[in-house]
């Protein structure tokens, strides 16, 4: 008996150790239906991503390229054209070639399914969450299984980004044909999550335990690069400092960058463990800001609210809270976005030039130093922001301090999310509101800043415009820049538009917030893309090396 | 020789509960240096509502007696600030829930009959309801939608006084069924038959003949339940629903503490160690009180 | 005046109604609904399509409308899609209320473990150093805020030394032995389950402490003394068998603040039960999940009160089941 122990032990110690092939994952939030177009949550598409595959994404560089079509339609190459519609406006027309991709039961993918994802989208009782993509597309061709063209009726510069996810039209037509209103309780991606046939890409799900696990493991079908893991497990643990912990003690092998550990936790991994982690600070298109309530007195002049951003030390607050990570902001577009334009005013940190600003707007400080306005009111602003958030209560904190020293009087009402995105969508802040936009690459801030885009009683409270900023210079640039097709004039009209914002700041640019990437050193192949289109859509490209 | 008034009896034996004793101590050092703390602050040259970024995390120095937190904050005031909440929350609401408890239990002992049963369904509907869950819905409602002006919502006091409210409303059944007991045992006795004969009205006999006589025991309860409040709203800022930053309560403290255990553990010891301290000293107290008040009840 | 269990059965299904409503009401007095905080996350979504989702899930509907549709429907047994999951409720709740009975029935089986035997000694001994110390420890435990002991524990046993998880539920593939399943099961549990015991642990020692010395006050205990059985004889035989009263009441009752008491724990730990899953869903607005399963958790306890009364009934022959 001992013998055979021994000798069990001499093989076993003799083959090398097995290379790793299963990667256990954590992420802070529950993914809620899996269905690819009825919600855009992060966490279903860090999921999504690795079962299947946009049209078309845009890659770590914000670049758009192919993920499902062959080769991306643009008008230089033809595929993709200018033409005029039937009631006189212009549209355009795109030409899509499918690669060869089959989905995980054998059914290829063919036009058809993205002719149904269009139907669905298109349908009021559907339950999709953003239908504007599904709208726009007014005709659609099928040549042949592989081959479709799409009719949009507007001309837009971003023509060619399709971040649609097909359905399987061969598991969920019936379902959605039976009963169009109840189809996103029936969806088979919530009813049946194994269901092969639900995924096409690298990976398909093999179990789902609501709120807490979701495994996959890899597709046979999928016709790309083939993963290097074999069974992906994703954990749901819903406490930071959880997740911390297992991260530390090897129960989760990583942690999504994208809805995982918070920047005060990846600099501690950084110092105290950076021998076994690399962490990777990407700025991500999470834009945080300050709106300004034009309509307060206060605050109606702009050399006040210049003379706020220049009394708060964006640059001091970045570097100790953010340890430089997070890069201070001069308008809503990133300095990582091709259109960023350098000669956008900038603020530095100036308080004597704020309280001078100040002087001359009109607002005197006292004796005690703190400002009065002509009928001797105290200058009292109230700043809003979401409680809950742990850095951006920090940063009002200090907001609140630093304004004290020009003689402002900041009060802070944090509040819950649900109470403060009433109060936005109803304009019913009174000063300022500090808060975060996602973004899209090369967005135009055409909701946010466009005097059409107030909203009102009027007009049923639609609109992100809750500044209520009304300048027609800026409405112009707007309506040209989203059609502007040719790059170089773009660039210019992107480059006005970034200039009024930093002249006018009708909304305060605090920084781009970082999604910080703490990444064990065995683990390669992970990018962080900085936007919307999370890592996971090269999952394949993930691999462990001891 | 002089007699001892009962007050006196009832001091001399809760003196010697060592433990009642201290508590008592302490939560008197407590409520002292809590309210003294602007006072303690100008003394010390530190203005507590300041943020420094350069000296976050900072260790225990003399300029900072126990260091700073996360945002270059004295900890030392900002855990006195957090002192004054929890007090005050503690007591005015287990003085509110005991106001409305004793009111709610003399009524329905006194008068009896349908009213008496209604109001007791009513009470143990109360208490079979999830408490935790239940608090959690009623803290995250919009004042605006009760109504309340949004001119008030927005005082700095407000979400104190809310929380208040809210914590005592679980509070008074304890106290509304004990006044109920004490009620029913009393109701009987002759001095009630005495003023009843006398032509002494219901809410006169309720107010200056039974309540009296069951503030003992209530204030037993009252001390017991003013421990209990203080975790509830010390765990309902802990969730991020009850006393919101930058007003420092020992709960909200912690909450920031969570993830920066690896960090500064410290930020997560000193809050919480408070709220212990604190709460097990109003159950001290009120164990010693239960023990001068009514020592033949063999609690102890 | 005697209330038959009849009658407590009725009390009960109004004290549900009547819970169904007001929660319901509570709920929509939040502030927001969830389409808003849709629109802060998703850049696509223009506020036409806000408004088509709000009167898809009928929030633009009054109150009082919504409720009489739910409510309508909850009769009939179908209690609606919890919207956050995209499942039926009672498909969501199941599964967590299993892991909640989990967490809680092994906490529970700790805590009486060590209250039983420390109650029934304590009280033997009144007034004694041991009866004093063990009573402060009580005291300590019903006084410390339980988020702060489940931070505390983390940070000494998963951060600081590494032995445990800390936080999620094991994650066992499909081919594991029933013993390693076991011990995983258990590696993930132990601090959340300690957690929750060490906070129920003073109250129930207390609780027992008190029976056991009501029960050795009792004739038939002075008459056992008398008799000469030996004084541990006397402890654990007799009195012991009438303490599965007290067992069962703290049980019943305890049944009933299941979920309250887990809440905490659970969402310091991560463990998906029903205490977290209701939190969830009050503040992702989820009306469906959260109205349910708030009227699972009073079910419960209204039920273990019931319960409790039944057992003590059953017991104690000479407790006719009246009040």
């Amino acid at each position: 008996m001992i013998r055979r122990l021994l000798c069990l032990a001499l093989v076993l110690l003799a083959f090398p150790a097995f290379a790793k092939d299963e990667l256990v994952i954590a992420m802070n939030q529950a993914p809620g239906t899996l269905n690819p177009i009825i919600s855009s949550m992060l966490a279903k598409s860090l999921i999504i991503n690795m079962t299947e595959r946009p049209v078309t994404a845009y890659d770590s560089t914000w670049k758009v390229v192919c993920m499902v079509c062959t080769v991306l339609p643009t008008l230089d190459n033809g595929r993709a054209r200018v033409v005029d519609l039937p009631d006189g406006k212009r549209g355009m027309e795109i030409d899509i070639e499918l690669k060869p991709l089959m989905w995980g039961d054998g059914v290829p993918l063919t036009a058809k399914d993205y002719e149904f994802t269009i139907e669905v989208g298109k349908n009021p009782k559907s339950g999709v969450s953003s239908s504007e993509a599904f709208r726009r597309i007014l005709r659609f061709d099928i040549h042949d299984d592989r081959h479709f063209t799409m009719t949009v009726d507007r001309v837009t510069f971003d023509y060619n980004v399709f971040d649609i996810m097909a359905l399987p039209a061969h598991i969920e037509k019936p379902i959605f044909e039976a009963d169009p209103a109840s189809y996103r309780n029936k969806t088979a991606y919530d009813t049946q999550p194994a269901n092969a046939g639900l995924a096409f890409g690298p990976y398909r799900i093999v179990e789902l335990v609501p709120g807490s696990r979701i495994a996959l493991e890899a597709n046979p079908t999928w016709a790309g690069d083939k993963p290097h893991f074999r069974r992906i497990v994703v954990k749901i643990i819903e406490s930071t400092a959880a997740l911390e912990a297992n991260l530390l003690s090897g129960n989760v092998d990583y942690v999504f960058g994208e809805l995982g550990l918070t920047l005060d936790q990846a600099l501690a991994f950084d110092k105290r463990h950076g021998d076994r982690y690399d962490v990777i600070y990407k700025p991500a298109l999470i834009y945080e800001h300050i709106d300004v309530k034009l309509d307060n007195p206060l605050l109606a002049d702009r050399r006040v609210r210049q003379a706020i951003l220049m009394a708060v030390d964006r640059k001091a607050i970045c570097d100790k809270l953010f340890e430089g990570k997070q890069p201070v902001a001069d308008s809503d577009v990133s300095p990582l976005d091709p259109m960023h334009a350098s000669a956008t005013p900038h603020y530095a940190y100036d308080p004597p030039a704020a309280m001078k600003l100040l002087n001359e707007a009109g607002f005197p400080p006292n004796a005690t130093g703190m400002r009065f306005d002509g009928e001797r009111r105290p200058f009292s602003i109230e700043l809003t922001t979401t409680a809950g958030n742990r850095v951006r209560e920090l940063v009002a904190q200090v907001i609140q301090s630093q304004l004290r020293q020009v003689g402002i009087e900041l009060r802070l009402k944090p509040e819950p999310p649900r109470v403060f995105s009433d109060q936005l969508n109803h304009r019913r802040f009174s000063g300022l509101a500090m808060y975060a936009w996602v973004e899209a690459p090369q967005g135009v801030p055409r909701s946010t800043m466009h005097s059409e885009e107030i909203p009102s009683e009027k007009n049923g409270w639609s609109g992100q415009n809750y500044p209520g900023y009304a300048n027609p210079a800026m409405d112009r640039a707007l309506d040209q820049a989203e059609r502007e097709l040719d790059e170089g004039k773009r660039r210019r009209l992107f480059a006005e538009i970034q200039r009024l914002y930093a002249e006018d700041l009708p909304v305060l640019p605090l920084f781009f917030r970082v999604d910080p990437f703490v990444i064990p050193k065995q683990l390669m192949g992970v990018v962080p893309t900085g936007n919307l289109n999370s890592s996971t859509l090269w999952v394949e490209q993930w691999r462990w090396q001891d | 020789m002089r007699s001892s008034t009962p007050r006196q009896l009832i001091w001399r034996r809760f003196r010697r509960h060592r433990l009642a004793r201290a508590s008592l101590v302490f939560l008197a050092g407590l409520l002292v240096l809590s309210l003294a703390a602007p006072l303690i602050a100008r003394l010390r040259g530190i203005d507590p509502t300041l943020t420094d970024l350069l000296i976050r995390f900072a260790p225990p120095s003399p300029q900072h007696w126990l260091g700073t937190d996360d945002l270059g904050r004295d900890l030392f005031q900002r855990l006195l600030d957090g002192g004054r909440v929890s007090l005050l929350v503690g007591l005015a609401g287990a003085l509110l829930s005991a106001l409305l408890g004793a009111v709610i239990g003399v009524v329905a002992g006194y008068t009896g009959g349908r009213l008496d049963s209604a109001v007791m369904r009513f009470t143990d509907g109360v208490i079979a309801l999830p408490l935790l869950p239940l608090l959690i819905v009623i803290a995250a409602v919009d004042p605006a939608k009760l109504g309340i002006p949004a001119e008030l919502a927005h005082a700095e006091s407000f979400s104190v006084w809310r929380i208040i409210v809210i914590v005592a409303l679980t509070g008074w059944t304890t106290a509304a069924r004990l006044v109920r007991a004490e009620t029913l045992s009393l109701k009987a006795r002759d001095f009630v038959r005495a003023a009843q004969a006398l032509g002494a009205g219901p809410w006169r006999i309720m107010f200056r003949h039974i309540l009296p006589n069951a503030m003992g025991s209530l204030t037993i309860a009252t001390t017991m339940s003013a421990g209990t409040l203080i975790l509830l709203e010390s765990t309902l800022s802990f969730l991020g629903l009850g006393t919101q930053p930058p007003a420092a309560s020992w709960g909200n403290m912690l909450t920031g503490a969570q993830e920066l255990l690896q960090e500064a553990p410290v930020l997560a010891l000193w809050p919480g160690l408070l709220i212990f301290l604190t709460v097990i000293a109003f159950y001290f107290v009120g164990d010693g009180l239960q023990d001068a008040i009514d020592p033949r009840a063999e609690r102890r | 005046m005697t209330r038959t269990l009849a009658a407590r059965l009725v009390e009960i299904a109004v004290t549900l109604i009547l819970m169904s409503a007001v929660v319901y009401l509570l709920i929509g007095l939040m502030p927001g609904d969830p389409i808003d905080m849709m629109i802060a996350g998703d850049p696509h979504m223009t506020s036409a399509d806000a408004a088509r989702l709000r009167a898809l899930y009928g929030i633009d509907k009054p109150l009082l409308q919504r409720y009489l549709a739910w409510a309508s429907q909850a009769v009939q047994g179908n209690f609606g899609y919890s919207r956050s999951f995209g499942l039926p409720v009672l498909s969501v709740l199941g599964p967590r209320l299993l892991n909640t009975l989990e967490l809680a029935g092994l906490a529970f089986v700790l805590s009486v473990a060590i209250a039983l035997p420390l109650g029934i000694w304590t009280a033997a001994q009144p007034r004694s150093k041991a009866d004093y110390l063990i009573n402060l420890g009580c005291f300590a435990g019903i006084s410390a805020p339980p988020f702060w002991l489940a931070l505390l524990l983390i940070t000494l046993f998963a951060v600081k030394l590494g032995w445990l998880p800390a936080g999620g539920m094991a994650d066992l593939r499909p081919g594991t032995s029933p013993g390693e399943a076991i011990v995983q099961k258990l590696r993930f549990a132990l601090l959340p389950v300690v957690t929750l015991a060490l906070v129920q642990l003073g109250s129930y020692t207390r609780f027992m402490r008190g029976a056991m010395i009501e029960v050795l006050r009792q004739d038939y205990i002075r008459t056992a003394r008398a008799k000469g059985v030996p004084e541990r004889a006397v402890l654990w035989r007799h009195a012991f068998r009438n303490a599965l009263a007290p067992v069962l009441t703290i049980l019943a009752l305890s049944f009933g603040g299941l979920v309250s008491g887990a809440l905490i724990t659970e969402t310091m730990f991560a463990w998906p039960g029903m205490g977290k899953a209701i939190y969830q869903a009050i503040l992702d607005n989820d009306y469906n999940l959260a109205l349910v399963g708030l009227l699972a958790a009073t079910f419960a306890t209204v039920l273990g009160n019931l319960l409790a009364d039944l057992a003590y009934a059953w017991v104690d022959p000479r407790v006719s089941f009246a009040q």
